[in-house]
């Protein structure tokens, strides 16, 4: 090596570090920027639509929901963040605990969103409403043996029983919410229940679920409805269908993504506005077509794929009491080995 | 002379403490007051994955050890059928991320991929789950990490003297007996150093583990922080880590042992011909192991891109491309540079411990799952920020937060271990005496590093330099928390995508990367092969 | 004893030996003069096995081991023993290690005595447990001979074994092997460019030129 090359290199590289100084950005005038732990193919054209209808124009970053409010909480009063989004209840309502957020109650939110999906301060509102319920073989199984998640734990379903990991948030909620209606005792036997019926180590994913299913490893799982959308869409004659869980009892488990506008918000009306657009009916379309979640907004009707699964109860648990007892779920699955 | 070294020892010594920055503050993290949490999780999941993690990490040491240096002797030492190709080619799957590689094989190879599906179908075997046990996670990590015992391994066969290998032959020893008496032991220090460097890696992931579903000690600080929210906890699991490759380094030091190993220049003469059914078994081998490793998990990212490239294609693959490539090249050259300044001879002979020791610590962050180590240094930057406050009024998190520049730093904290493995190994191998005849020369200093120094080490030098610059360009989760707007990666995207199950749009962004880090080796293996 | 015959041998383009016989007796020291690039090395590696030719048969008590420029016996297999130029002691090895590699599947007590007796043979007394780095050149050359000789090989070849050492070593290095050669009445084949080295150390010379040998 000469130092020929080797100056080349650091004036490459000094200028790189230059520019990355001057490189933040100061959220200038109207912009708007956004954390948020919905991936960026899920955000970017809601953003894209509202920045053709309104000229402001909208910066985001994308990162795991963790992650993001402990730098939202570094970061503190010099944030360039505007708004946060997040996938989960229980992320919400923990950001909401860590006095990022601030208040946001217009008419506007109030009328588009049910007050079940909102903070019951107005820190954040949810945007799309997420179910996780039975998925089964329509091959090996009668759906009129199904009937609740508490049931998948008898022992009928011994080795035939494929769960998502209990490290994934959608999991955690699920189980808080069992928790909550039917205390942690019943809990902790419905935990033992489905461990012991696993045909196969927890599965990473909710699509590896339903592929284990297909191949017949196991005959039922639980997943969210929108992971079904999309293996529906790909391969319409998968031998899977979907049961709705609990409608005797306290409806199915729903989960919420969502956003708040942060309390340092630089352009706090500009968030709102953005905030109070994604509650439209108009961007609620979008929002559940994109990934076939349900729309928030009870105005408009699903996607025409949602709509064909049928109409079923909610569980109308405040959606809080996800986050609140998240840490108490955690605890009960790795006590009880549900990895 | 000797004021302007120890002068420059201080600035060493600063410089590889300013690297070891998050490694301080996650140990910081035992300052802070215990929780239940750790009683917790006593109880619940330090006893598996204490075992499993170790099994893990036997399993892979072993592997990795056994294939790469068995690959390395074959294509250095026996002359095989498709040996000149497949001794580059060996070296591709260091280009594919190791997540990637472990959602392609459970795609293939899981109950529902179509190797059992056609197993069940035409032969009636039962279908298993190769997520059950740990064999199938410890071959993944072997097939994506061997590449590193082969690298080191390979140079340090090219270098070792023929005769040694011919003074066994003539003494009577078959083939066999030669390599593990000989060759192997001669090589020892570089398949130790690169078994460090897989250890280290395979400690800190998470993306391989989580997808297995395999418990090791990134779970629970996964879980500390992830489930409980405590960074706390977290920090504390992390510093253990960081604990365990510091014993990990001490042993390949001592791996290193008393002899001396200087060794001579390249040979270019093949021990042993392998001629008829023998080459051919050989090359069945080493094809079979390029295959598995690389072409079919290339095959199989290609079919997928196919499938969706029209959905999945967009104007910011520019963007994706371009940021990955101007953070890739920026910071190996970051890297390589402070790598090559903290492993000159000169500083070997200085004979300080405290400089030898903080160089270590500088080394450690590869230990540390790289979230944890992006979290360490917001924290770290919060302290100083707290002192600016103090001094001068105000904070200086808004200028560092998501700048290319605090990034850039997480990256040399995190991969300086590779770069300076290698620039270290190829400075050892410079003889003392180069450096004493050059100053009899009268040579100053800086022109001793410029004409000796620098062009000896150049190998291990370039050798670092792929390393991490591969390395960069596949990082996750540093990258995913620390970058500046506008600078997803490559790797941002696959991840995105993938974690939403949709491995064949991942597939896209997974296969630029391959083809991109694939560049990047065969540049190096070019400037490597010339300096041979 | 020993019969090379018909040796043909080129680097690149250029031919060095053709139609190059050589043969030597029983107990013999022969050696082999010859300038650099001359081919007396490759000559005697071609005798060990380690490289090929174009033609040439090697014959050593009565087997062939090389045949019309193939290899009929592998190096390992031949029962010759070689001193390299630069040694070539295993540096990860102790002295007692490296000389009874050859002899591993004696018993540990033949194989110290072996390893003591040779020891004893080459004047170096007591330093089985050294690391090879630790001794001067001479005592290198010394051991690598004592190796060499652990499993009483039918033929010894030197390839240029004293080249590497300062001159006043170099004479009574050269004395020393040659009588211990001869008191194990080694045959032996030394490659060198040193005339009279070769006067002072061998029985027979041989020397290389225009592409045959001459023996004078």
């Amino acid at each position: 090596m000469n130092t020929k090359r080797l100056s080349v290199i650091s004036l490459a590289l000094s200028t790189v570090l230059m520019g990355s100084v001057t490189q933040i950005q100061a959220a200038s005038g109207d912009d708007i920027t956004v954390y948020s732990s919905r991936k960026e193919h899920l955000i970017q054209p809601l953003f894209e639509q509202f920045t053709k209808q309104t000229g402001i124009e909208v910066n985001y970053l994308t990162g795991s929901g963790g992650d993001l409010i402990e730098r939202l909480k570094l970061e503190g009063s010099n944030t360039p963040a505007d708004m946060f989004m997040t996938v989960d209840a229980g992320d919400l309502w923990y950001a909401g605990t860590q006095n990022i957020f601030q208040s946001v109650n217009t008419e506007t939110i109030k009328s588009n969103i049910p007050s079940y999906l909102r903070d019951p301060k107005g820190l954040w509102t949810g945007l799309s409403v997420r179910a996780r319920t039975i998925v089964y073989s329509k091959e090996r199984v009668n759906p009129s043996q199904l009937s609740t998640y508490s049931n998948l734990a008898s022992s009928n379903w011994n080795k035939k029983l494929c769960l998502r990991t209990s490290k994934k948030i959608y999991t955690k909620s699920l189980v808080a919410s069992i928790i909550h209606n039917q205390g942690e005792e019943k809990a902790s036997q419905v935990i033992s229940g489905w461990v012991n019926n696993l045909a196969a180590v927890p599965n990473a994913k909710d699509s590896h679920v339903m592929n284990a299913i297909i191949a017949g490893q196991c005959d039922v799982g639980l997943v969210n409805t929108y992971y079904y959308g999309q293996l529906i869409e790909k391969t319409p004659d998968a031998p899977v269908k979907l049961f709705w869980a609990n409608q005797e009892t306290t409806g199915v488990h729903v989960n919420v993504s969502g956003a708040g506008v942060t309390k340092h918000a630089s352009n706090p009306s500009g968030a709102t506005q953005l905030l109070e657009w994604l509650s439209s009916a108009e961007a609620q379309a979008i929002y559940g077509s994109l990934n076939k979640e349900y729309p928030a907004n009870q105005n408009i009707d699903s996607d025409e794929i949602v709509s064909s699964w049928g109409s079923f109860t909610q569980d109308k648990m405040n959606l809080s009491i996800a986050g609140i007892l998240q840490a108490d779920a955690v605890k009960l699955m790795q006590r009880l080995g549900y990895k | 002379m000797k004021e302007i070294l120890i002068k420059s020892n201080i600035w060493v010594g600063a410089l590889a403490l300013a690297i070891a920055l998050p490694i301080f503050v996650v140990g910081s993290a035992w300052l802070l007051p215990g929780t239940d949490l750790w009683s917790h999780f006593a109880q619940t999941l330090l006893p598996e994955l204490v075992s499993s993690t170790l099994i893990l990490l036997i399993g892979v040491g072993i592997g990795v050890s056994v294939l790469g240096t068995v690959l390395a002797y074959l294509v250095v030492m026996v002359d095989f059928p498709g040996r000149a190709w497949l001794e580059w080619a060996l070296f591709l799957p260091f280009a594919i991320p190791a997540y990637v590689l472990a959602f392609v094989y459970l795609g293939v190879f899981d109950y529902s991929g179509y190797v059992q599906v056609w197993l069940r179908e035409y032969l009636g075997i039962p279908g298993f789950d190769i997520r059950s046990g740990h064999w199938a996670i410890i071959l993944t990590f072997v097939l994506v990490f061997y590449p590193y015992v082969y690298m080191m391994a390979r140079a340090s066969f090219k270098r070792q003297k023929i005769q040694m290998i011919e003074a066994g032959k003539m003494l009577g020893a078959k083939p066999l007996r030669v390599f593990w008496r000989i060759s192997v032991p001669l090589a020892r220090p570089a398949i130790a150093a690169g078994l460090l460097v897989t250890l280290m890696e395979t400690l800190a992931d998470f993306g391989v583990v989580s997808l297995f579903n395999y418990s090791t000690f990134t779970t629970a600080i996964y879980s500390a922080w992830g489930d409980f929210r405590s960074i706390e906890v977290a920090a504390q699991l992390a510093s253990l880590l960081v604990v365990v490759s510091f014993f990990l380094i001490y042993f390949e030091r001592k791996a290193r042992g008393k002899a001396k190993y200087y060794s001579s220049d390249v040979s270019n003469i093949k021990a042993y011909y392998a001629k008829g059914l023998t080459g051919w078994l050989i090359f069945l081998f080493v094809f079979g192991v390029f295959m598995l490793s690389f072409a079919m998990p290339l095959l199989q990212i290609l079919i997928w891109s196919v499938e969706v490239f029209t959905l999945e294609w967009s104007d910011r693959y520019f963007d994706y491309f371009a940021s990955s490539g101007i953070l890739t090249i920026s910071a190996t050259a970051l890297i390589v540079v402070i790598a090559t300044i903290l492993a000159l001879p000169s500083r070997r002979k200085s004979e300080s411990k405290t400089l030898q020791l903080l160089i270590r610590f500088s080394t450690l962050g590869y230990a540390l799952p790289g979230s944890v180590m992006a979290v360490g240094l917001l924290y770290g930057v919060q302290n100083i920020s707290l002192i600016s406050i103090y001094f001068a009024g105000s904070s200086i998190n808004h200028i560092l937060f998501g700048s290319v520049a605090l990034l850039l730093f997480a990256y040399v904290s995190r991969f300086m271990a590779i770069a300076y493995n290698s620039t270290s190994a190829s400075s050892e191998q410079i003889k003392p005496v180069y450096g004493q005849s050059a100053k009899l020369l009268g040579a100053s200093r800086l022109r001793l590093i410029q004409k000796v120094y620098l062009p000896m080490m150049m190998p291990g030098i370039l050798a670092g330099g792929l390393l991490v610059a591969v390395d960069v360009m596949k990082e996750l989760p540093a990258t995913y928390l620390l970058r500046p707007f506008g600078w997803d990666t490559l790797a941002i995207r696959v991840f995105e995508l993938s974690s939403e199950g949709l491995y064949e749009r991942a597939a896209i962004p997974a296969l630029i990367m391959v083809v991109f880090g694939a560049i990047i080796m065969l540049i190096f293996n070019k400037l490597d092969s010339e300096k041979y | 004893m020993l019969s090379v015959s018909n040796l043909s041998i080129s680097f690149d383009e250029s031919q060095v030996l053709e139609g190059f016989n050589l043969s030597v007796e029983s107990g013999d020291i022969f050696a082999l003069l010859g300038d650099s690039g001359s081919g007396k090395s490759s000559a005697l590696r071609f005798i060990a096995g380690l490289e090929n030719a174009m033609n040439g048969s090697v014959v050593l008590d009565g087997a062939d081991l090389s045949l019309n420029g193939v290899h009929s016996v592998k190096p390992e297999l031949r029962e010759i023993g070689m001193v390299f130029q630069d040694y070539a002691l295993f540096p990860h090895m102790t002295v007692f290690q490296n000389i009874s590699f050859g002899i591993d599947h004696l018993s540990k007590k033949s194989k110290t005595e072996k390893v003591a007796s040779l020891l004893e043979l080459i004047s170096l007394k007591g330093i089985e447990k050294k690391y090879p780095h630790q001794l001067s050149g001479g005592e290198q050359q010394r051991v690598s001979l004592a190796r060499a000789l652990a499993n009483s090989p039918k033929l010894l070849l030197l390839d240029e074994p004293f080249s590497s050492l300062d001159k006043s070593h170099r004479d009574e290095l050269v004395k020393d092997v040659r009588s211990i050669l001869k008191k194990q009445s080694v045959t032996s084949i030394l490659v060198t460019h040193d005339e009279a080295e070769a006067k002072a150390f061998a029985d027979k010379i041989g020397k290389i030129e225009k592409k045959q040998l001459f023996i004078n």
